[in-house]
């Protein structure tokens, strides 16, 4: 089973301070803060990892590539990939401002996906920067498969089908899927990518990222309406300050009535 | 007479009062360690004796009554306040220790800006300390990556030192007074002067004592003139350490005192500056004070390094995000227990210093010792952040996956083994094992190697001080019995 994950590596935002948010030709320069995984993406890199490992005993060992889109400073993200055993790494070379533009995304991924003819594609349900929450939706529609969204655990199972647990609005739903399927990954209990020795950077990491040219992808179902994506024109700050009290005196337990018969009581009678 | 455990809670319980004396378990298990040993708490190993109590003092005349009881009793005494110590200073190495906490000793006496002193309790938070003297246009200088988590009392005893330590010196340099209680109840107050030639300063030995000696209970630091609006920040990427050290030594022996210089190696420099560090190394500087002060300072620095010839200058602004968001709050602590119980994966140090001389050979030895030595290391970094004329100090960061082995093993596989080779090269070299984590519990084997004939001095402090062994057992002192 070949078995596509796609991340992708976001800057840190909560290093900007209030006086970074500003508009500067239709962005907001978040070069120089550090980058990191897209959390989401980063549990489904590790989602993967362990679905491979869970894979070996049962119906043997999966193909899995790792894919992100931008240039070239991410490629030691990608050979952190290389180095926890992802066969390939693959770059989809971009420069542009892509951060609300998951069409373009979506229709750069089916393009990798049928040249590569992959099985299963695996990938967070949303990027902190865009926020957009559609490349895996797109991506399914343009590939015609199914999907799955808010996956929070991938099992193997028999003849080629995946045990695929997913959130729903009223509990947790298990169900055994066939290939092909994009699966979204959500709130995930895992949350971390595990981390590669320096041994394995050295034996796995010097294979190269493989690079490709957005040309050399087949796009044939994206509009020109659904490229040009919408630009950013202004911010502004989200309100979500709070009143607060500060209860002084006493000892706590003084304090702990004091909360209770001012603020909590009155609140809990309504509920 | 050896008291048990809950006549040892009673008579705290009469000294103080039961509100003022915690038994409870899960606190117990807790304060039997620090972050040292943090992999195996977050995986519910506590392996070392329970304390018999946890105590909340709140003035010096407590302080003194608890220690004359465990004085007379001989029961361990485990002085803490914020909790942030990382060398296994905290860990209560005797059965029904008592660990007194300073943490309610939290009352800021006096902030005193015409003779730039301030005075606070030992349970003054450093930040919120800070915070205040900033709002009134001063600081105290003092800012370690532990700033949000430690209090004053803990920062005095551990011998701290913070990021900006180049220009204001490290906690040694900033007291100017304090008080402290002895185990024989005895409360002795250090008066806050400039100066004076009036015998051997005795701040020192309270200073960095690791609470193997006294408790402290009250502290007064400097304050300074605090002028954020002129910092400069200055950053480069260079090809190599040794030129690194090169020009933080023409820095600093030129007479010019950056608030923060640091060298970082390669890997190091990928962890925290992967945005640009691009596989080299990176050299920081910030040049702080009043406005001619700062700007000469970096004219200096720049110049300096436009004749090593070997840098490539990189936008100011990445300096400055970085800086801004070095320290670590709570949390950061609760995110890293998460990750660490995830992934396996945790991140320990060790930091030592050295005369400029050797520094280089200590990096670059301890380095292939610990690559070629040292299983599952998924990390191995190393970075210079204090120096000073005659030298500075090396940082080894090291992460590794515990694998293979149950949380309890994880000091003896992997911490341990680093300590030893990073300390026992850096006492070859001439150079001191501890540059600014303290001692603790698990550097001790090498104390009488660190001090040559010193040791001397160092054990008559013990010896005069804390004559029964109450304080903190296996502290700076090894257990030797």
């Amino acid at each position: 089973m070949k078995v596509l994950t796609c991340f992708k590596v976001v800057p840190d935002l909560t290093l900007l301070t209030d006086e970074d948010w500003q508009v500067v030709n239709n962005q907001v320069d978040v070069g120089f803060v550090k980058n990191d995984w897209n959390p989401f993406d980063e549990s489904a890199l590790e989602m993967t990892l362990k679905l491979s490992e869970l894979s070996e005993s049962l119906s043997g060992s999966m193909e899995l590539t790792a894919v992100s889109v931008g240039n070239k400073k991410i490629d030691s993200f990608l050979k952190t990939l290389l180095a926890l055993k992802f066969q390939h790494a693959v770059r989809i070379e971009a420069e542009q401002d892509l951060r609300f533009n998951p069409h373009q995304i979506a229709a750069w991924l089916a393009g990798y996906v049928k040249k590569s003819h992959q099985d299963v594609v695996v990938m967070g349900v949303q990027s902190g920067v865009g926020d957009n929450a559609q490349t895996p939706l797109l991506l399914a529609e343009k590939l015609g498969w199914p999907s799955i969204t808010q996956v929070i655990g991938i099992k193997p199972e028999k003849n080629g089908c995946l045990r695929v647990t997913s959130q729903m609005d009223d509990g947790v739903l298990e169900q055994v899927i066939k290939p092909p399927v994009v699966l979204s990954v959500g709130n995930a209990p895992n949350s971390f990518l595990r981390v590669p020795t320096l041994k394995d950077k050295l034996n796995y990491g010097k294979k190269s990222v493989e690079v490709i040219i957005p040309t050399d992808i087949i796009v044939d179902n994206t509009t020109e309406a659904e490229i040009h994506a919408p630009k950013l024109i202004k911010l502004s700050a989200i309100e979500n300050q709070r009143d607060s009290v500060k209860i002084q005196d006493g000892t706590p337990s003084d304090k702990a009535t004091i909360l209770f018969n001012r603020y909590l009581k009155q609140r809990l009678k309504k509920l | 007479m050896t008291l048990k455990r809950e006549e040892i809670v009673q008579t705290l319980e009469k000294i103080l009062s039961p509100e003022q004396v915690v038994t409870e378990l899960s606190v117990l298990k807790e304060s039997s360690i620090d972050r040292f040993r943090r992999f195996e708490g977050y995986h519910g190993v506590y392996l070392q004796p329970f304390p018999a109590a946890v105590v909340y003092v709140n003035n010096s005349q407590e302080v003194s009554e608890v220690l004359k009881f465990a004085n007379e009793n001989g029961i361990n005494i485990v002085p803490r306040t914020g909790q942030s110590a990382t060398e296994g200073g905290l860990e209560t190495a005797a059965e029904n220790s008592i660990v007194l906490d300073g943490s309610r000793m939290n009352k800021i006496v006096k902030i005193d800006p015409y003779n730039m002193q301030a005075t606070v309790q030992c349970g003054v938070p450093l930040q919120k300390l800070d915070d205040l003297l900033r709002e009134q246009g001063f600081t105290t200088g003092h800012s370690p990556q532990s700033k949000p988590l430690a209090q004053l009392g803990g920062l005095v005893a551990t011998r701290s030192i913070g990021q900006l330590s180049t220009l204001y010196g490290g906690i040694e340099d900033m007291v100017v007074g304090l008080e402290a209680v002895f185990p024989n109840g005895q409360i002795s107050k250090i008066k806050n002067v400039p100066r004076r030639a009036a015998g051997p300063d005795i701040r020192h030995i309270v200073i960095g004592n690791e609470g193997a000696l006294c408790f402290i209970t009250e502290v007064t630091v400097k304050i300074f003139k605090f002028f954020p609006e002129n910092n400069v920040y200055l950053g480069y990427t260079l090809e190599n350490m040794k030129t690194g050290f090169e020009i933080l030594r023409e820095v600093m022996v030129n007479g010019y005192r950056p608030s923060v210089a640091r060298l970082y190696d390669p890997e190091d420099a990928a962890y925290h500056f992967s945005h640009f560090s691009e596989g080299k190394c990176v050299l920081i500087f910030i040049a702080e004070g009043a406005k001619p002060l700062a700007d000469a300072t970096a004219g200096a620095i720049r110049e300096i390094v436009d004749e090593s010839g070997a840098c490539t200058p990189v936008e100011p602004k990445l300096i400055q995000r970085w800086f801004e968001n070095l320290n670590w709050d709570p949390s950061d602590i609760a995110e890293e227990k998460k990750e660490i119980i995830e992934t396996k994966n945790i991140c320990n140090t060790t930091e030592i210093s050295s005369n400029w001389d050797r520094i280089h050979d200590i990096y670059e030895v301890c380095m292939e010792r610990i690559r070629n030595e040292i299983p599952d290391l998924t990390m191995l970094g190393a970075h210079s952040s204090h120096s000073y004329l005659n030298g500075t100090n090396i940082y080894f960061v090291y992460f590794y996956n515990v694998v293979n082995c149950g949380a309890e093993e994880e000091i003896t596989k992997y911490h341990l083994p680093i300590k030893k080779i990073v300390v026992e090269e850096t006492i070859k070299a001439g150079g001191s094992m501890c540059h600014h984590h303290g001692v603790g519990k698990h550097r001790t084997h090498w104390i009488k190697d660190e001090y040559g004939s010193s040791y001397y001095m160092l054990k008559t402090l013990k010896d005069a001080f804390d004559p029964n062994g109450i304080m903190n057992k296996g502290t700076i002192f090894p257990i030797e019995d």
